[in-house]
């Protein structure tokens, strides 16, 4: 009895002029909102916003990894032009060949994330209080500068001008000695940064290649060490 | 002496009571529904600007100011891209673009001037090429060779004959500035290395020439 008069009540009500002003104008403006809230929500979590930021790990490993990576294969493309040593030159070319199609790989990705091979945030900076603990010998930390952006030649792992200098005005077993050593000091960082990649980028592509990576030049290092070994060890003072 | 309440005034009496009744249900009921819908309304909105302020695009920021055209920034077309022996007169000082040697030069620090025919190749290959002129301060210089540091596709080199202090140059574009320190050095920078306006993306900067003009 009591439930049918306040029935009677809301129906009563909706005769009255302002109150169906009042109704008719809230749903129309809550049926405004939900649809604003539904399209917000639907940009934020649905698959196409779901790219990787200037500053996140995927973007500064792109970057980072890639200017690592076309060192690398010019260390390489010297080597392959001062020795006639075929294993050298088979591991010089298995290097040289697929870090240039891993570079690409990254600057296609930056590319289809809409930002670009241009720097806003520092040299290494996505690697700052990373815990690199489980990489090889050879603990890197990056440093990053207080202001600026910092220096790709810095990086960890990078042979400097004087090395690369010296690569390139040496020959015969020289050369490889050098290659050899070099590439094994930039494939310790290289591992690092591939690990952390592997561990903590946000896209699936980005983590998939980063462990291929970390485990390949992870295993090259053992073939580095020990073609090095075979030829005397790491020349003394470069 | 109490009157006795006639029926009729009662069942008045009573009629009025029950259309009061209904009136106060009817006011209950109406600011019921008001309320519920103005509740409604201001929830919805809440929870919009809750949205938009939690899921705000920062990088849509970030790229618009990556993308946003850099002031004074001047851009060439049609610039021929073959390879000649020799020396060739370029229109821009010092080039943008146009035909250049088979050799690019390689990306790095020179501190003495290029060859114009090498170094425009290395545009061709995505390089930005700081110049400066001979005389610009030492300080100045090192300034510019930071701002090239984050990169590993810059040429840094003195210039004779700049027409401002310093000229940054792309393929296609250049900008010419009056001071190392001057803020559209690193948005130049960050644009163009490696940029949209490359001709040749993904060619390298090394494995050319590290030769400086004799």
């Amino acid at each position: 009895m009591h439930r049918r008069h306040e029935r009677d009540g809301v129906l009563s009500v909706l005769a009255d002029r302002t109150t169906r002003v009042v109704l008719v104008a809230g749903g129309a403006l809550s049926a405004g909102l939900l649809l604003v809230l539904g399209v917000l929500l639907g940009l934020h979590w649905g698959p196409a916003r779901d790219v990787p930021a200037a500053g996140s790990v995927d973007a500064g490993f792109a970057l980072d990894m890639q200017a690592h990576h076309r060192q690398a294969v010019e260390m390489s493309s010297l080597v392959l032009d001062r020795t006639d040593d075929e294993a050298v030159r088979t591991l010089a070319r298995d290097i040289q060949l697929t870090q240039q199609q891993q570079a690409g790989q990254m600057y296609g990705w930056l590319e289809q994330w809409g930002l670009g091979q241009g720097r806003t945030e520092p040299v290494m900076g996505w690697m700052v209080g990373a815990d690199v603990a489980g990489g090889v010998a050879g603990h890197h930390t990056a440093e990053v500068p207080a202001d600026g952006l910092g220096s790709v030649a810095a990086m960890p792992g990078m042979a400097s001008d004087a090395q690369m200098a010296a690569l390139a005005a040496a020959d015969g077993e020289g050369a490889e000695r050098l290659y050899l050593q070099l590439m094994a000091t930039h494939h310790v960082a290289g591992v690092e940064m591939a690990q952390v990649a592997a561990a903590e980028a946000s896209d699936p592509q980005v983590r998939h290649l980063a462990g291929a990576m970390a485990r390949g030049q992870r295993s090259e290092l053992t073939v580095l060490r020990d073609l090095l070994a075979e030829r005397g060890g790491p020349v003394e003072g470069v | 002496m109490a009157q006795q309440p006639s029926p009729r005034r009662e069942r008045a009496a009573r009629a009025a009571e029950l259309r009061e009744q209904q009136q106060r249900r009817d006011r209950r009921q109406r600011r019921l529904v008001v309320g519920v819908t103005a509740g409604v309304v201001v929830a919805l909105a809440v929870a919009v600007t809750v949205v938009i302020t939690l899921t705000r695009d920062d990088r849509a920021a970030e790229q618009a100011a990556l993308a946003a055209p850099v002031d004074g920034v001047r851009t060439f077309e049609d610039l021929a891209r073959d390879h000649v022996a020799g020396e060739v007169d370029y229109a821009q000082t010092p080039p943008v673009g146009g035909e250049h040697d088979a050799v690019w030069q390689d990306c790095g620090v020179y501190d003495r001037p290029l060859v114009d025919e090498h170094a425009v190749h290395a545009l061709e290959h995505g390089a930005v090429w700081i110049t400066y002129d001979p005389s610009l301060p030492a300080e100045q210089v090192d300034e510019l060779v930071a701002a090239a540091e984050p990169y590993d596709y810059t040429l840094v080199s003195p210039y004779e004959g700049l027409p401002s202090p310093v000229v940054l140059s792309a393929w296609g574009v250049q900008l010419a500035v009056d001071d190392a320190a001057d803020e559209r050095v690193a948005p130049f920078l960050s644009q163009y290395v490696q940029g949209e306006q490359t001709p040749e993306p993904g060619a390298p900067c090394t494995g050319g020439t590290s030769a400086t003009a004799s």
